[in-house]
């Protein structure tokens, strides 16, 4: 029963944290691991158990991508108990994308979220006392991983890729209405409209893919969404974290006119901010429709620093002040007070935090706790260094989850493998006329674009038929 | 009074579910006793008279393939076939013949009475003999007990049924037929979730009233394809055509006319139709921008001139029928032979059943057919068989049986049925199964037919004939595989004739075969090689040009397999897995998942959540002996 256990496919991923570390880790683990190293390294040889290669690794053109320690763990005595292969190359996120990818390409598939100690302890790798942190482990990983993914597909990135699927689902309708509908004078097959409508999806799919590969349109890091009134000193704020990182300021295309997107980086780590319109209720449609938008992105977010101007509100009326915010939040523990322009008050500047292993679990328990507070002044820059130790620190610990380098890694491998299927398919039916066989290619197209964009059941598709097209004999 | 013989199966209902389960049983040399509340009426074709069609003929041909009766029904009864798709290529390809509705009944009951081990009673079953949570037997409505291991409920619309023409209703199990109301009332008693659905049926015509020659006529397929694996269509009788009219403007007008007397469109039905198979009503509601529909005009039999107008299903008044038949071009003078209507009906949630249709409330009773959601003959024809077996299986107190998703359409059936439920009759489409390139018609028998004979239901006869046939197939692979054309000689200037990129280097046949523009029989001709039979000869060339897909849906199986191995206690405790959202537990408690692949197809259910499930999985098993987790 155990050999049931036993995944059949080769996993890998990135094991250390995204951002510019001194040295990044790529985990594969199964059976072609060690293939897949030979491979990369174009080595014959058996890999010396347990030994630190040093060695360079190869794309696809002969050209070096790198060079590092290549460590080979045979199974079952490895991390998760079948082969594994580390690599260890330089940190920065071009190489160890390029390494990745390289990987995926000779035939490993990217790790689900927890997926490594899934199988660590599915291999009993892991004793039966870690079962709940695994579970636990799959849990947080999956939802920050979705988060992640929902977030990389903000914006124009979102507006492609809904429109591709939407095309591809179309396409589908037709070919499979004229394969199980055979009497109803629907045979798009034969008339020449499907290898027009598929000819235009693999064009839009290449331009994507294309402006997805140069990251035009997605980008990684965390996510903070600052929260207040205007004048609490939210721009202070953002260009105080902005201003002390002489690397990058960029404004990133799609900014909506009340959210203001800014993409920085602290100390190599990517962090996106978003300055929202204040929260109030508000008679205005417009304004209401800021306000709406301002709590899409105050939900997405991984940090939200509400902003207060200390000289107004005392610390104790914080909660007091807005209990309608926070009991709209769905989750309370990543709220983060930041209490501003402490040189009009007395205040001394610095970070109370809560025990960190602390979990809120109500709005009745935030209200009657001390909620993490930063004291700061965004104009003179006392306690800034603090916020951005502690934003650090926050990235940090979402990072070794799966950051949305990873989620940008998925979806560049889902586009890719719906190109792959969408070109066969073409060829499937221009030179051969195999219909059926198209449409099984549309299918692998929509399965992996729905990692993505979420689940299309053939019940969905037979439902789009129906109230498409008048079946029924 | 007590019925002195014992049954090891007892199924309720003769109809295309109830026929094919009693059969199956008694196949199976279980003693089995067929229940129905006419023997007239054993293997009636109460809609359409057809059998097979997309998605359906897969379904006939795999019910053929573990020896049933309704392919076989079919070929002595069908006077016009035809293969739909013939040019889409060989998976979704499907056989449909028109079939003479006496004929078909005909054949049904002699098979079933020439059957051993299968007894035959008419009386309609009013409840069952219970032992604890057990069914044990039947009681009759003039109170005859039948006592038995198992019982197979084939009830079809019979259950609560509700016949609707126009505003008018009255309570019925079909035309002409009384309904099952004691033993609807007895099921509802129990904890099974029941809800209601509805179908319909259009007006009959009489042929000597249809001007023919106004219409489009449509033959059969010129070589007539045989349904059955183990026929040769020697059996089939006449052919004869059926006939193509439309609806127009002038039809939608009188329909647009009746509808304030519709019983759909004034709330009086509240059980919900198919999607696919609409009435003319809805039809002309929903696509109000067509401004015509084809109307196929079937003959009901040889014998018969009735006639069957497939397309104008409908519950309208009987004045706004006549209207509506009469303006359609040859139908200007038809009398009508009898009024279309609605029937709504009950059916139990197929959730509630295992995979193998026995419920998961009472052990030892199955549910099979209409009864479970779906609708047509053949939907109903293979869960009978399923059920059937199943009971039989219990009986001999063996472990269950079904096919999974890769292995069959009647695999990709239940385990939709019961992983999803259903809100509208469930009907098969090729596109609801994901293994369409390996699910075809012209493999069931290779699929199914050994599994059937481990089973008994395939006699000796079918067996050698089968048995005959794969080694065929076998040899003509390995031959095709072994035999190569060396590029430049004789054979290869020949093949260079025909493709595109001539012969570089040296090719097996099988390999040549898999180029759009060769197949088996223009090698066989080139090579002069051809010693096999035609439908031989269709699985080698089909296996060659679908190399690439099968191998990577073979893949995918594989991976499949490991999660449909993984069993979930049928008492696993949701709420203790950690991790999963409400949302996940919540449809988790509903279907209560009998395997780990089941549950992964549950819609809302995350690859995330199936990992948790995995790991709480583990986590027990780890705790306890295995015997605990596999039930």
């Amino acid at each position: 029963m155990n050999d049931v256990l036993h995944s059949t496919d080769t996993i890998a991923a990135q094991a250390t944290p995204a951002g510019r570390g001194g040295v990044g880790i790529i985990r594969i683990s199964g059976k072609k691991a060690n293939d897949i190293a030979l491979q990369l390294i174009q080595q014959q040889k058996y890999l010396q158990p347990r030994f630190a290669h040093f060695q360079k690794f190869y794309d696809n053109n002969q050209d070096v991508i790198d060079e590092g320690l290549v460590l080979f763990f045979p199974g079952p005595h490895s991390f998760t108990g079948e082969d594994v292969i580390e690599l260890q190359g330089h940190g920065g996120p071009v190489v160890i994308n390029s390494l990745l990818n390289r990987v995926l390409n000779l035939g490993a598939r990217m790790a689900n979220p927890g997926e490594f100690s899934e199988r660590a302890f599915l291999n009993d790798k892991l004793d039966l006392a870690q079962a709940e942190a695994i579970a636990d482990l799959i849990d947080s990983a999956s939802e920050q991983a979705a988060r992640c993914a929902i977030r990389s597909l903000n914006g124009a990135f979102s507006d492609h890729i809904n429109v591709l699927v939407e095309q591809v689902i179309n396409l589908r309708l037709y070919v499979e209405a004229a394969i199980d509908f055979p009497e109803e004078e629907i045979d798009f097959l034969a008339d020449g409209k499907v290898e027009g409508d598929l000819q235009s999806i693999i064009d839009q799919l290449d331009i994507v893919f294309k402006e997805a590969n140069r990251g035009v349109l997605l980008k990684e890091g965390m996510k903070v969404v600052l929260a207040g009134r205007p004048n609490a000193g939210k721009s202070s704020l953002l260009n105080a974290l902005a201003g002390r990182d002489t690397a990058i300021v960029t404004d990133i295309a799609g900014t909506t006119r009340d959210v203001l997107r800014e993409h920085i980086h602290i100390d190599g780590m990517p962090l996106h901010i978003t300055d929202t319109a204040g929260l109030r209720e508000s008679p205005d449609a417009i304004e209401k429709e800021g306000i709406r938008r301002a709590w899409t992105e105050i939900k997405d977010a991984d940090r939200v620093l509400l902003l207060v101007d200390a000289a107004d509100v005392q610390e104790s009326d914080i909660k007091t002040l807005w209990p309608d915010f926070f009991a709209e939040l769905p989750d309370l523990n990543k709220v983060i007070v930041v209490r501003n322009k402490i040189d009009k008050t007395d205040e001394r500047s610095g970070v109370s935090e809560l025990n960190s292993s602390h979990v809120i679990n109500d709005v009745n328990e935030a209200l009657s706790i001390e909620l993490p507070t930063i004291r700061l002044s965004a104009k003179h820059g006392e306690g800034v260094d603090e916020l951005r130790e502690y934003l650090k620190k926050a990235m940090g610990y979402q990072s070794a989850v799966e950051g949305g380098f990873t989620a940008r890694q998925r979806h560049l491998e889902a586009l890719k493998q719906a190109r792959y299927y969408l070109g066969i398919g073409q060829t499937q039916l221009t030179d051969n006329g195999a219909g059926e066989l198209l449409a099984e290619d549309l299918r692998m197209t929509q399965n992996h674009l729905s990692e993505i964009t979420g689940e299309f059941t053939p019940d969905d598709l037979l439902g789009r038929i129906f109230s498409s097209f008048c079946i029924g004999k | 009074m007590d019925y002195p013989k014992r049954y090891g199966v007892v199924v309720i209902g003769g109809g295309h579910a109830g026929c094919e389960a009693a059969l199956a049983s008694a196949r199976m040399g279980v003693e089995t006793l067929l229940l129905t509340h006419n023997i007239e009426t054993l293997g009636q074709m109460s809609c359409n008279p057809a059998i097979g069609g997309i998605g359906k003929s897969h379904l006939v041909k795999e019910i053929d393939a573990l020896g049933g009766v309704m392919a076989r029904a079919t070929d002595k009864a069908g006077i016009q076939y035809r293969v739909l798709n013939s040019r889409k290529g060989p998976a979704v390809r499907a056989t449909r013949a028109q079939a003479d509705r006496i004929l078909y009944k005909a054949a049904v009951r002699h098979t079933l009475e020439n059957q051993t081990c299968l007894d035959i009673f008419q009386q309609s079953a009013d409840d069952l003999i219970m032992e604890g949570e057990k069914a044990r037997g039947v009681i009759t409505n003039m109170g005859v007990r039948f006592h038995s291991d198992t019982v197979v409920i084939t009830a079809g619309t019979f259950l609560g049924g509700l016949i609707h023409i126009g505003l008018e209703s009255h309570s019925g199990g079909r035309a002409g037929d009384p309904p099952s109301i004691a033993l609807a009332q007895r099921l509802r008693e129990m904890p099974f979730r029941v809800d209601r659905l509805k179908t319909g049926t259009p007006p009959r015509i009489d042929a000597r009233s249809v001007d023919f020659s106004k219409m489009e006529e449509q033959p059969g397929d010129n070589i007539t394809p045989v349904m059955s694996f183990w026929g040769d269509g020697s059996d089939q009788p006449e052919q004869v055509s059926c006939y193509i009219t439309h609806t127009n403007e002038k039809t939608h007008d009188i329909i647009r006319a009746g509808l304030d007397r519709s019983p759909m469109y004034t709330g009086v039905i509240e059980g919900i139709g198919p999607r696919y198979c609409p009435s003319i009503e809805d039809k002309i509601h929903r696509f109000a921008d067509k401004n015509s529909h084809q109307i196929f005009i079937e003959p009901e039999g040889l014998t018969t001139h009735e006639l069957y107008p497939n397309g104008i299903s409908t519950s309208l008044p009987f004045d706004v029928q006549l209207d509506l038949v009469h303006s359609m071009v040859g139908l200007e003078n038809a009398h009508i032979t009898r009024p279309g209507y609605a029937i709504e009906y009950d059916y139990f949630n197929p959730q509630d059943l295992l995979h193998s249709l026995e419920t998961k409330f009472v052990e030892g009773l199955y549910f099979a057919g209409q009864i479970n959601g779906t609708t047509g003959y053949e939907e109903a024809g293979a869960q009978g068989l399923l059920a059937g077996l199943n009971a039989a299986l219990r009986s001999q107190e063996k472990e269950a049986w079904t096919p999974r998703r890769d292995e069959a359409y009647l695999g990709v059936l239940v385990d939709d049925l019961i992983s999803m439920g259903t809100k509208e009759p469930y009907r098969m489409f090729t596109s609801r199964a994901e293994y369409r390139l390996i699910l075809r018609e012209d493999n069931a028998d290779i699929r199914l037919t050994a599994k059937g004979r481990e089973l008994g239901l395939i006699n000796d006869t079918i067996w050698q004939q089968f048995s005959k046939k794969k080694e065929a197939i076998e040899q003509e692979t390995q031959r095709m595989k072994d035999t190569w054309v060396q590029p430049d000689t004789e054979t290869a200037n020949k093949l260079n004739e025909f493709i595109e990129r001539p012969l570089a280097r040296e090719y097996s046949l099988m390999e040549l075969m898999r180029r759009p523009e060769l197949d088996y029989k223009k090698i066989a001709e080139i090579t002069g090689e051809n010693s096999v039979t035609g439908v031989v000869a269709e699985q080698v060339e089909i296996a060659a040009k679908y190399e690439g897909y099968i191998s990577r849906q073979l893949d995918d199986i594989e991976k499949l397999k490991r999660n449909e191995s993984m069993k979930l206690p049928t008492d696993m405790d949701y709420d203790k897995v950690k991790g999963l959202s409400n949302e996940v537990k919540q449809k988790l408690v509903e279907c209560k998942p009998e395997t780990l692949g089941q549950a992964s197809r549950i819609q809302g259910v995350t690859p995330a959540a199936v990992s948790l499930l995995l790991v709480s999985l583990k986590k027990h098993r780890g705790a306890k002996p295995l015997a605990t987790v596999s039930k």
